[in-house]
């Protein structure tokens, strides 16, 4: 198994106070790694030093074996790389149309092919189509985060970044969500990393588990290893 | 018919209050950045015109001129003055008095340069021409409203119809979202400086071939953008228009009753009962926070 995208040594922080401590962490191609840990871990703040939103200190982000540290998210994107950012991932003043619309031209998707991504994503969430006209702002969690996720989808990404797509969902929604994603995964041979809270839904589609406290990754292994530790299972 | 002759200077007034509003009000809405200095792109874009004029350019390229300057007044002041403080996370009132002092000093300058007394260029479209009997009206009056209605048509279809345009209506929501996206709020932010200070130039333009400039006119126009911005409902861009066009029209009905000094205090009436009866203003949608 090879490594598509890489934390090497990572540090970093918001001003003086550092949130990732020498972190290294990395995702393989065509898995499924679920990244646990407490709030203020700094999930969200590694996932976005991947994405290119937040500079790294010191350490490098290595995409298939090429530093990246430092691009910028467009660029991230060309190469591959889409991220369903933590909260709501729309913008309430805009039709869902209008977000996929935009979503595609700000990562240089060719007009030519704009309807077939929509049609595909919309083939992948097909409950999209039933709001597709109407403002973003009027949607509910769950209809909110599949334009989020649908709209990450639209470059057609290799790898991708989730950051606790469970949030506001109840538990049946959330497989409703991860189902379709898990479907496509294994069919393109995607690789995702998946932050969540919600432990136990996200072990059933994951392959790899690691868990972060503090800034630092303290476990990894294989989802069944974690069910059956009970030290860590009573953490999370 | 002095009704009449009220109501179509108040209509010219309006169009150009209502031009030079909405581009503030694109500008708060895009950016959030309380762009005071709204009305110095105001003085600058007038004198620039008024210059061109004088060194015999003629009125197209003084036009161009005019809004080449108050777009690049615009940049400048987005990347030069607000990017940095919000890089520092500054205030609002850091803003505030950064603004407010930018646009003191381009009154002082132009003061110096132009003088600090009343200049107009004299112009056959300020003629007025008798319409009925006791009804006059100069062509700038049916250029002003006409400017408005194609202005504001065509920045509508910009906002809705062109990606940039899309991206600079979801800016404000939430720059960092706008970055997932893969987009840059910077950009953005300086195409929402460029296309709200260009939409100044219609209103400097007619001011300085009608009633005229001085140094100090930024002031005026920016009480005027702002009462328009909070009368027509905050982040509404239609109802910047509306209000410009209200306190236009309002300001010149007023003098059926009271005197000419009194037209701010007209403007700050319709302000404050809006803001008593109708917080949200007349297009203002309410929102959560
Ligand atoms: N923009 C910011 N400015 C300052 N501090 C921040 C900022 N964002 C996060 N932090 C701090 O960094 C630490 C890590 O935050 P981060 O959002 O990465 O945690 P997380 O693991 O994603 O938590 P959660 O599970 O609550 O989403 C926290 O202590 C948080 O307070
Ligand atoms: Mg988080």
């Amino acid at each position: 198994m090879s490594a598509v995208l890489e934390a090497r040594n990572l540090t970093t922080g918001y001003g003086g106070a550092m949130v990732l401590e020498d972190l290294s962490i990395a995702l393989n191609e065509g898995e499924v790694l679920c990244l646990i840990g407490h709030n203020g871990a700094g999930k969200s703040t590694l996932m976005k030093t991947l994405f290119g939103l937040h500079p790294a200190g010191s350490g490098e982000v290595v995409l298939r074996g090429e530093t990246v540290t430092g691009a910028t998210p467009k660029a991230l994107a060309l190469q591959g790389i889409a991220m369903v950012p933590e909260g709501r991932g729309i913008f309430p003043n805009l039709t869902v149309d209008e977000i996929f619309e935009m979503g595609m031209w700000a990562v240089g998707v060719p007009e030519a092919e704009r309807a077939a991504r929509r049609d595909w994503v919309l083939g992948v969430l097909p409950v999209i189509a039933e709001f597709r006209h109407r403002r973003a702002g009027t949607l509910s969690g769950g209809q909110a985060q599949m334009v989020s996720i649908g709209r990450a989808l639209l470059s057609r990404p290799r790898i991708l970044l989730l950051d606790e797509p469970s949030i506001g969902l109840a538990p049946k929604l959330f497989q409703d969500l991860l189902a379709p994603i898990r479907a496509l995964q294994q069919e393109e041979g995607l690789s995702i990393l998946l932050v969540e809270q919600n432990v136990r839904e996200a072990l059933k589609i994951s392959d790899r588990v690691e868990v972060m406290k503090s800034g630092k990754m303290i476990w990894e292994g294989r989802p069944g290893e974690l069910s059956d530790n009970r030290k860590l299972m009573e953490l999370y | 018919m002095l009704w009449l002759q009220l109501t179509l200077t108040g209509l010219q007034t309006g169009a150009l209050y209502a031009l030079t509003a909405v581009g503030f009000s694109l500008i708060f809405g895009a950016t959030r950045v309380f762009h005071f200095a709204h009305g110095a792109a105001f003085v600058l874009a007038a004198y620039v015109f008024y210059w061109a004029d004088t060194a015999g350019l003629g009125m197209i390229p003084g036009i161009v001129l005019a809004a080449l300057a108050a777009m690049a007044f615009g940049v400048a002041m987005d990347r030069l003055v607000y990017a940095p403080i919000q890089r520092h996370e500054g205030s609002f009132f850091t803003v505030f008095v950064a603004s407010f002092g930018i646009g003191i000093v381009v009154e002082n300058v132009v003061g110096m340069v132009f003088g600090r007394s009343f200049v107009t260029i004299d112009s056959t479209l300020s003629q007025s021409r008798e319409l009925m009997e006791g009804v006059y009206v100069a062509p700038l009056a049916w250029i002003a409203i006409a400017c408005a209605a194609v202005f504001f048509a065509a920045l509508q279809l910009f906002l809705r119809r062109t990606h940039t345009g899309m991206a600079l209506r979801a800016l404000a929501d939430s720059p960092e979202l706008i970055r997932v996206f893969g987009l840059d709020p910077r950009r953005l932010s300086s195409i929402a400086f460029a296309l709200g200070s260009a939409l100044v130039v219609p209103g400097a333009v007619m001011t300085a071939l009608g009633s005229g400039l001085n140094p100090a006119l930024g002031h005026h126009v920016m009480l005027i953008s702002l009462a328009a911005t909070i009368v027509g409902g905050i982040g509404s861009i239609g109802g910047a228009l509306v209000a410009g066009f209200v306190l236009g029209l309002a300001e010149n009905l007023a003098l059926i009753a009271f005197p000419s000094q009194w037209s701010e205090a007209v403007t700050f009436a319709i302000l404050f009962l809006v803001i008593i009866l109708r917080p949200a203003g007349l297009f203002g949608r309410a929102t959560a926070h």
